[in-house]
Order: C-alpha cells, then structure tokens, then sequence
C-alpha cells in the first residue's frame, strides 16, 4: 500500500482522510510511447518546447508519483508566454490502445504581463484502461494573467493522477477550470503559493462520480501576499456507489495583511450509497484577513425536485437539470462552445 | 489604530498554592509496579484490579497522537499518578480539613451549593473530599456520589457501564486513564425523574508534577432529565501536569443531560480528556463548554446518536492565550433515523496563542433523514496567534442535510468606529464585541458560571457591562 | 461664550490616496438645523465621517473647531464625549451585546455618571413607543438582524438617549418609508432645543418637509456650491443638480 496526496495538516487517523491508499501496481513500472497529442492555436507569442525542465514541489501526490514524472515523462512541454494573447492553446491528450499511458510534464512560465489561456483535455476511448500520471507546473510573474482549463474524460477504467503547483507573483490573477468526470481513481494534488502583493487565484472545479469511481481532491492555497485573494468553489455529484474525498486547505501565512480566501464545496447526492467526505480547512496566522468556508452535502431538494417535476419533467431529467444548474456558474468559465457542448453532453451520459 | 492590549486572565484566585500536604504519592513514572500500588491503595475489587493491569498493557502498545498539539514536553516518568489528600470523603464542609475549605472556599463551591445546586462534589488531587446531595433527591433513587463508593454499593451497575461507552483501545490516554484512574462522579438518575437543579463536581489538583485522573460516570434512564456542571482548576508550576480525565453519558430514550464545563487549568497542565455520550430514542445531550486553562488541550467530545430521533448540540468557546495551544472540538456520530447536532463554536486566539477547531461529524447509512449544522467561527486579536479550523464531514447517505460554515478574522474597525462614536474607548469597544462575541456560550450557563466565564475574559479589561 | 457650536474651516478631507473634501467651511450654531444635500459622492458622508475623525479618512488640511476647540486629531470616543453624535447611514450589527445593556453602557461613558437601571429602562421605553418601536427589541442584540427601518430608529433612540450638543444624521432617511421618515423627523423634533444643533446629510428632502430648516448647503465634488434656506432645497427636488455641477 501507498499512502498518497496527504494533507499539509493531519487530523486523526480514524477520520480516514488524511491521505489515501492506493496499491503499488496502480503505478506502472514502464511506461510506453504516448504520441497521440493534438495542439491547437499555436502562435508566435507562446512558445512550446518539447523539454524536460527540472520539478521542484512544495507538496505533490507522493514521491513515487512524482519521481515517475520526473524519470519516466513521456510528454514534455516548457511553455513560455512572452506577450498577451486572447487565443487559446488547446492540448487534446487522445488516449488509445497504442496511446494508453501519459505521463507528462508540464512547465508554464508567464512572462512579466503577459496573458494567455491554456486548456488541456484527457480523453479516452470508453473502456480503454488508461494511466495518466502528470505534473502542471505553473510560474506566473508580475501582472500576469492565466486561464487554464482542465477536462479530464477518462474512461472509468483508468487510473488518472494530476499534480498542479503554482506560484503567483505580485499582482498575477491565475484562474483554474477543473472538470474530473473520468477515472476509476482520480486523485489530484493542487497546491498555489499566492506569493506576491494583490495577486489572485480562482480555483472552480466540477465534478460527477458513478459506479465506484474514487475522486481525491487536495487543494491547497498558501496566502503570502498582503491583498491577495483566493477563491474556491467546488461542485459536485455522486452516484451509485462513487467516493469523494474533498480537502481544502486556505492558510493565511503571517505578513498577508488585508488577504481574503473563500472555499465553498457542494456535493448532490443521488444515491444512498454514494459518499462525501470533506476537510475544509481554515488555517490562520495573521490577524488582518477574513477567511471562509462552507460546506454542504445532501440530496437535491424534494421541493426544488417537486417543482421541475410539475412542469412535466421526470426524474432523471429533473435531477440532471438541477446539477446543471448548479454546475452553470463554473461551466460559464469555458468560453470554447464546442468544448462547453462536449462537457454538456458528458453530464447528460453521466447521470443518464 | 494602535493594538489594544486584552489583558491575559487574571489568574490570582486560581493560583494561590496550597501546601503539597498528601497522605500518600505515589513514586512517579508509569509501570506494572505502580499501578497494582495504586489499586492496592484503592482496596479495588479483584476485577478493577485486572482492568487497570489490561489497560496498562493497551497503553504500552499504543502509539502517542501523530497530530494535533507537540505533546513531547510530557515525560510520563515525571508524572505521579496518584495523590491522596489528607482526608476521608466527608459529607459536611465542617468535616473538611482547613487548608482544602480554604481552597474551595476560595473557589466559591459551597456557596455555589447554597444557592442554586442540587448536589456538590469536590476532587482534590486524587480522591474526591465531599459530597452532599439534596434529601429529596435522594428519596427519588437518584445516586451522586464519588466513583470508589460507587463501585462498592453499586457494583452491578457500575460494571455494566465502566468504560464501555468509550473502550480502553480509544486511544493511548484513554489507557493510561483506565489504569491509573482515580475519583470523579458517579450519577444514576431514575426514569422519569427530572432534577431541576444541577448537580456539580468541581475538580482541583493541587499537587505539582502529578496527574488526575477521574472518571465520571453519568446513568440518565428513560424520560429523565438532568443538568451536571463540572469545574476545573489548578495552580501553576513550573513542571507539567497531567490531567486524562474519562467522561461517559448513557443517556437513555427520551432522556436529557446538559453537560457543562468551565476549564480553567492552569498553563502548565496538559489536558488530554475524553468525553463521550451514547444517546438514545428521541433523546438529547446538550454540551456547553468554556475552555480558557491548560498549556495544551485535546478535548473533543463525542455523541454518539445511537437511537431514532436522537439530538445533541454542543456549544463551545476556547480562549487561547501567551503559550497555550488549545486543540478542542467536537464528534457527532449519527448512527440512527432522523437524528440530529448542532455546532457552535467560537474561539479567540491572542498573545501567541493557538485555537484549533477540530471535528468529525459522521452520518452513517443508517442515519437516512438527519440533520447536521454545524458554525464556527474564529476571532483573531494579534498578527502573532494562529487559529485553524480542521473539519472532517463523513456523509454516506443521501437523504440528509449537511451544513458547515466557518469564518475567520479580525474585529472589524467600521464595528469598532461605530462603538466610538457613542463615547467608548478603543479597549472598550473591542472588550464590548469580545463580551458579545462569546454571549451565546455564557448564556447558556447557570448564572454564577457565566459571571466566572466572564469574569475569565474581561476581568482585566476596563469596565464591565450590567 | 460664542454662540457657535461647530465650524469646518477649509476642511480636505482624503479617503485613502483619493481627495473627497477640498475645502469644506461650514459653521452651525447653537438651536439651528443644517442640512447638506448633494449627489452621491460628493463628500457628504466624507464630512460627517471628518467631523469624528474616522481613522479611515485623513484630514489634509484644515481645522474642526467644536466649541472653540480644535478636534481635528481627538479619537472618535473623546468627540463623543463632548457631545458629538452620528447617526450611520449603515449601522453595525453587534451580536451578543442587547441594546439595552449597549446603551446603558455608552450613556455611563458619555455622561460619566452610574445609570438608574429602572429609570434608564422607563426612558428607553418611553422613547421606543414614540419612534414605534418594537419594545421586544430592547432585549435584542445590537442591529443584529433589525430591519434597514429598524436600524435607523434605532439610530434616533441612541440620539435621544445619549441627548448630545451636535446631532449628524448621516442619510437617516435612506430606504424608509412615508410613515418611517415621519417617525425620524418626530424624533428629529423631540431632540431639538435652543442648546442643541442637527445637520442633516441627505440626498433627497422628504425628511424636510416636516421638519423646520434653518441652512442647506449644497455640496459638489468636495466643496460646498451654495447655501440657501428651505426653498433651495425644493428648488433641487424640482430642478436637480445639474445646474451646480461643473
């Protein structure tokens, strides 16, 4: 057994949340050739190479996972934005047969005012048995403003592990779409050093488990930067018998005066047998901030239900209506209608 | 604005040291030794003696918490674990030696008892000195005595419940407590009877480099009610103390037990405790709690909401100063149909100081159509405290309602400039939002422990409020 | 002794890097009522804010002057002290704290003398009768979940509890009804006598027409424009602003 993507702070054992296990074989020893990769929107102002850059992280799943982005990448891009763009860099990881196993490296640095946006897709054939285990690493420097989007739709036989570490320097606005809907595991470590004066990071994440899918969310803001602000937001539902595990984390570090940090995590839940298990934490050591979480878990009301229902809708159709509803605010991050569409369609197969 | 200095608390009455005038101490450390000395000192009866061997081997096994507070300042091997006063239980004030009189006098437990309780208990060090309780009371079949009497006239009762809500295995000091345990309050309340005053036991260890460890057993049978308060304090040394406390709550169908507290250990003491209460039917356990002592707590209290339409609430405020570093919380776990807590909590770090708000609430499967609210919040007075906010939510049905909020900060100065402008100073007006920030806890204590839970915040700060 | 209770002279007034007032002059003596009207953002709450030396507002330049005294730099309470009272435009909740034991409590800063609870709380009662109030809310916390309209009387029975020299009612009339606004004038009216002094900070002037007007003053991006009587107020409830904007 491993015990992988802890939290920054431990709470009892007993709880069950302070990391969680997987077995040793759920990492695969070799990894293969992954080419089936598909960039769009290239343009001058961002710069791509296919490099190995050196990964140096605060936290990280575990060290295994790491040290096999580290040896064993199959995938490596260092990516320089140099100047604003509104266009948006498109990666479709496009896992198959021969494409089965991803192990990629990811190093994005934001030049000083620079602007762009990124989106990064994992997807698979339906009952591929996929592995993607990758490590996004992001540098955004004074004044910098980035928008990644991250679609992962795995099949629900693949083992999907994903590592973010981003540094956000004075100023910098760094926003994060995340939708997991894919993966019979899918474990993911975010971590943020909101580092500089007034910078600000937006994390919203959607998420919908089935079957006995696994969904391990680690999410960590550190606030160093006097006004600097974090906000959290996460949606989600969980059928059959599917698992999440939500851990939040907003620590306000000593110095970052005037800062502000807001979590707020929902979980619908559309069976009796599904599980939510949340650890929102709040740490604090510096007076002058206001911090805020909230969390909630429950079944879609009877009264809300009630009401779609009157208007002709039946069951599942009103239940897929209201996770929409309550997914619309982040959905409205993708501005890219064909992927919003294809997002869409998921939901409706989902929860069908 | 320039920082208001909230004065630390006024500890004065707390910590005037009595002579360390004992019977009996024990030799310090933790061994096999020790603890058959202890029970031999007890006279237990053969089957304690055994629990306490068989508890000292859980403790040998297990390992110390791996989170929460740095615990490594506590050598066990400095520790006494049993200290006997000079002096038998006495049923009358007079019949307590003087120098103890003094102390609780001090404290104001007997005039407490006059005015408004329905029965007194009082620990000194390692055995319980007094305890009265109201004839009436006593006609109706309710037992408030130490739990050394109990085990002698109500062996079959105690047996049947000694440390089977919360088992020896819990976790290490729950062991220790299990083999070296000593005083605390046994209370059977019958069905039906409903006590409309409350009981208290007021808990004092006076002597340095030792621990205490009493166990308090609570029986409320079906459709009773009761209120129990217990108080704690200590003088300060310079060397750790220890206290491991047990509490257990059998709180049967259609029954209620408020359980209230006002901790005020003195900031040498570690106070690793456990509380916990097993609910029935349609019954409630209510938990009120003032932590303002102890150089380090872990206390989360624990309801166990084992029978339909079971209810508890807990209501709590930590008040952390200069070096101490309060980890404390609370457990709900709802094992039936349409149960339901309620959380308050607050707490207020300065000086250095460190609150932590820690938790679990779990709803099982079986608990289809529960409810579970739960507010924190955390008010920061300096830039060199920490305040942390650890939540665990276990929900595994679906047909509940969940909710968790928390909110951290500072006192806001539009709040303090409006409390200016109608002529209170800078200190008034933060000590005022203070007061109200902690109302909710205070108001839910009988009197005489509010004005001593107020008097803890705010004895230092100019003025008081009617 | 003067007749003159407070002036502003040529009173700049920052709010954070921004300059709000550039240059307020403003004198109100003893037994008068002054009302200042202006569009949002003209200062008018700046000024009042000034007037008690708000640590969120810096004064630049110039001087307050409260009964021959310069107050520029006293804390907020001290100006209280001497009778300085300001009605907020949002008035800050405060849980756990009654209003009762609040105003009992300010009333002993502000007069320096202990309360006579029963006496006290017959006043209280008297007054929340005469402003409509629910007396259930003596026992509530401060504010804490009042309505806008309960927020403002409330503002007024401080006023008249704590009975000081100068009374600022800082858009007391903002988001009332008819009948509030006729209660607040009431109260307005109850307060006044020839010893005492209200400024009114409005940007509308229904609270007026009850009300007997000495000055208006009309303040534009920071600086007074006009000042006139009564009837300058009804000329801008008809006419507006425009015609003393730049």
């Amino acid at each position: 057994m491993l015990s992988i993507n802890e939290t920054p702070v431990r709470t009892s054992k007993s709880f069950n949340i302070n990391n969680i296990n997987i077995n040793e074989d759920e990492i695969p020893d070799k990894t293969y050739e992954f080419n089936n990769v598909e960039i769009i929107g290239e343009s001058s102002k961002i710069k791509i190479d296919k490099i190995q850059t050196p990964i140096d992280l605060k936290y990280g799943l575990g060290e295994e996972l790491t040290n096999q982005v580290k040896t064993k990448s199959n995938q490596n891009y260092q990516i320089i934005v140099d100047s604003k763009t509104n266009k948006e860099v498109t990666f479709n990881f496009n896992f198959d047969k021969e494409n089965a196993s991803l192990v990629e490296n990811i190093d994005i640095t934001a030049n000083e005012g620079t602007s762009a946006s990124f989106i990064f897709k994992y997807e698979s054939s339906k009952s591929l048995k996929a592995y993607h285990n990758g490590i996004i690493k992001l540098n955004a420097k004074e004044n910098s403003k980035i928008n990644i989007i991250i679609i992962n739709l795995l099949s629900d036989e693949s083992n999907n592990f994903l590592t973010i570490d981003n540094t956000i320097e004075k100023q910098a606005n760094v926003e994060y779409t995340i939708v997991d809907f894919g993966g019979k595991k899918t474990i993911t470590n975010y971590y943020s050093n909101v580092k500089g004066d007034l910078s600000e990071n937006n994390l919203n994440t959607i998420y919908l488990g089935k079957d006995n899918q696994v969904i391990d969310l680690n999410y960590i803001a550190e606030l160093y930067g006097k006004k600097s602000n974090v906000n959290i937001e996460v949606q989600g539902a969980l059928k059959d018998k599917a698992k999440k595990n939500f851990k939040g984390t907003i620590d306000f570090k000593t110095g970052a005066k005037k800062a502000k940090g807001e979590e707020n995590e929902n979980c619908m839940l559309l069976s009796d047998t599904a599980k939510s298990l949340a650890l929102p934490m709040l740490l604090c050591s510096e007076e002058d901030v206001e911090g805020a979480h909230s969390s909630s878990a429950g079944k879609i009301g009877e009264k809300e239900l009630f009401y779609i229902m009157s208007r002709g809708f039946e069951l599942k159709e009103a239940q897929k209506l209201m996770v929409r509803a309550n997914f619309n605010k982040i959905l409205e991050n993708i501005k890219n209608e064909d992927l919003k569409n294809l997002v869409l369609k998921n939901i409706d197969l989902i929860l069908n | 604005m320039a920082k208001t200095q909230v004065e630390e608390i006024n500890r004065n009455v707390y910590d005037i040291v009595d002579k360390d005038n004992y019977d009996f101490k024990i030799e310090k450390g933790i061994t096999k030794e020790i603890v058959e000395e202890i029970s031999k000192q007890k006279n237990d009866p053969e089957w304690m003696r055994e629990f306490r061997l068989k508890a000292l081997e859980v403790y040998n096994k297990l390992e110390m918490p791996t989170w929460g507070p740095d615990l490594s300042e506590l050598n066990m091997d400095e520790i006494a674990t049993y200290v006997r006063p000079k002096t038998k239980l006495n049923n009358s004030w007079d019949d307590v030696p003087e120098d103890i009189k003094n102390t609780f006098d001090r404290l104001g437990i007997p005039e407490a008892e006059k005015k408004s309780l329905a029965g007194v208990g009082a620990q000194y060090d390692s055995e319980v000195v007094y305890h009265s309780m109201k004839e009436d009371l006593k006609k109706q079949g309710v037992i408030y005595t130490d739990m050394e009497t109990a085990i002698r006239e109500y062996p079959d009762l105690v047996k049947q419940y000694f440390m089977k809500c919360v088992p020896v295995n819990d976790h290490k000091f729950v062991a220790l407590h299990g083999a070296v345990w000593s005083g605390g309050s046994f209370v059977y309340v019958p069905k039906n009877v409903k006590l409309d005053f409350p009981l208290q036991s007021y808990f004092r260890l006076n002597s340095p480099e030792s621990g205490q460890f009493e166990h308090t057993l609570i029986i409320v049978e079906e459709g009773a009610s009761l209120h129990f308060i217990e108080g704690c304090s200590a003088p300060k040394y310079s060397k750790i103390n220890l206290h491991a406390g047990c509490v257990e709550l059998i709180v049967k169908d259609n029954a209620y037990l408020r359980y209230s507290t006002i901790e005020n250990w003195s900031k040498n003491m570690m106070n690793l405790n456990t509380k916990k209460a097993m609910i029935g039917k349609n019954a409630q356990v209510d938990w009120v709690t003032g932590s303002f002592g102890s150089k380090i707590s872990m206390l989360y209290p624990l309801s166990q909401l084992n029978g339909e339409g079971a209810k508890t609430e807990y209501t709590g405020i930590s008040f952390a100063g200069e070096g101490q570093n309060l980890d404390t919380g609370f457990k709900a776990i709802h094992n039936a149909p349409n149960t339901s807590s309620v959380v308050n909590a607050k707490s207020i770090s300065k000086n250095g100081g460190k609150c932590t708000y820690r938790s679990l609430i779990k709803i099982s499967p079986k608990a289809k159509g529960s409810k579970s609210s739960v507010s924190c919040e955390s008010l920061m007075l300096d830039d060199i405290s920490v305040s942390d906010t650890i939540p665990v939510n276990d929900i595994q049905t679906d047909e509940v309602e969940f909710s968790h909020e928390a909110k951290i900060g500072k006192i806001s100065d539009k709040t303090i400039f409006y409390l200016m402008s109608r002529g209170l100073s800078e200190e008034d007006a933060k000590a005022m939002i203070v007061r109200g920030f902690a109302y909710p806890i205070s108001k839910e204590l009988p009197v005489e422990y509010a004005v001593e839970m107020n008097n803890l915040i705010n004895l230092e700060l100019e003025g008081t409020i009617g | 002794m003067s007749n003159t209770l407070i002036e502003l002279k040529d009173l700049h007034v920052n709010a954070g890097e921004k300059e709000i007032l550039k240059g307020i002059n403003l004198k109100i003596n003893k037994g008068e009522i002054h009302v200042i009207m202006g569009p949002n953002g003209s200062g008018k709450t700046t000024t009042a804010n000034a007037i008690l030396n708000n640590p969120e507002y810096t004064k630049t330049a110039g001087q307050v002057i409260y009964e021959g005294e310069n107050i520029n730099d006293l804390k907020p309470d001290e100006i209280a002290r001497k009778g300085v009272f300001m009605s907020f435009q949002l008035p800050e909740e405060i849980p756990g704290i009654s209003v009762t034991n609040f105003l009992k409590y300010a009333k002993n800063k502000i007069t320096g003398e202990p309360v006579k609870i029963f006496q006290f709380k017959d006043e209280l009662k008297k007054y929340m009768e005469e402003l409509n109030m629910n007396p259930k809310n003596m026992d509530r916390s401060l504010n804490v979940g009042f309505s806008g309209g309960e927020k403002k009387k409330n503002e007024i029975l401080q006023m008249l509890v704590l009975n000081p020299k100068l009374a600022i009612l800082d858009e007391t009339d903002s988001g009332l009804d008819v009948d509030a606004i006729r209660t607040v004038s009431k109260g307005i009216e109850m307060f006044k006598n020839e010893n005492n002094a209200v400024l009114i900070i409005t940007h509308n002037n229904k609270i007026l027409h009850n009300l007997k007007v000495d000055y208006v003053h009309v303040l534009v991006d920071g600086k007074v424009v006009t000042t006139g009587t009564q009837e300058l107020a009804t000329e801008i409830e008809n006419n507006g602003y425009s015609k003393y904007k730049k």
